[in-house]
């Protein structure tokens, strides 16, 4: 079938460079199923809390040290861009929590058919967002 | 059978197994982290310094971060096979992750018990 069309390409007159090439993978084509969603997730989340390590040493150390730099800590983490940038921290560490656990899970044999992975899949989301929220509320 | 699987020749299954026996002592210590943080308000410094005294809590909290350096070893380990494929630079970059991870846990180490 491929070899028909592309001789009636060449009958109608294109050259080799102005035919149009075979568009094999379309990644615009592709949607994601959610347990992918979820684990690439798991994966992006893993990468976030692990650059934001040294941050969190530094902030220990310094809200540790003395009470004067206690205050400057609590400051820091007060201001309002600091607290989106918790708030996503936040949803970072929870989906990695919850992903976490649908692992182990799946380990012992527990939701392991597609249907029930699915319908985990929506519930670590779902969490995920209810923990965000429960912060959001905290934090504002 | 599993005792099997989990001597040497079956790296990968060690693998498995420690990213998940690491994995679960994080998440047990983060619930009892924020159950304590929750329970205690540390809200002003001497309040913060009480919620590291106890001991079995810093202890616990050393464990944490044990188990995290493991954890982000296996991780990313993982995800620079995936995403690097040159061996010389994804060799440097790991000899490199497992530097950090050591630099990490000897901080959190001075920091708990310094």
């Amino acid at each position: 079938m491929l070899n028909d069309s592309s001789q009636n390409q060449s009958k109608v007159g294109l050259t080799k460079a102005q035919k149009p090439r075979p568009k094999n993978l379309n990644l615009l084509t592709i949607r994601l199923p959610i347990n992918a969603l979820v684990s690439i997730l798991h994966r992006a989340t893993g990468c976030i809390l692990f650059l934001i390590l040294p941050v969190i040493l530094l902030l220990l150390q310094w809200s540790l040290s003395s009470a004067a730099n206690f205050e400057t800590v609590v400051a820091i983490l007060h201001s309002p861009l600091i607290k989106l940038m918790l708030l996503g921290l936040g949803w970072a560490f929870s989906h990695h929590f919850f992903a976490g656990i649908r692992h182990l899970a799946m380990d012992v044999h527990w939701m392991t058919s597609l249907m029930k992975a699915r319908y985990t899949s929506k519930v670590v989301l779902v969490l995920g967002a209810l923990a965000t929220l429960l912060l959001a509320i905290k934090l504002w | 059978m599993l005792i099997e699987l989990l001597t040497k020749r079956y790296p990968g299954m060690r693998a498995w197994l420690t990213q998940r026996l690491s994995g679960l002592v994080m998440a047990i210590y983060s619930v009892l982290a924020l159950g304590r943080f929750l329970l205690l308000q540390p809200t002003y410094y001497e309040a913060w310094l009480d919620f590291f005294r106890p001991w079995w809590w810093r202890l616990a909290s050393l464990l944490f971060w044990i188990s995290l350096s493991i954890h982000a070893w296996l991780g990313i380990r993982d995800v620079l096979k995936d995403y690097v494929p040159n061996a010389n630079l994804r060799g440097v970059l790991i000899k490199l992750l497992v530097v950090v991870l050591w630099l990490y846990l000897a901080w959190a180490t001075y920091l708990l018990f310094g």
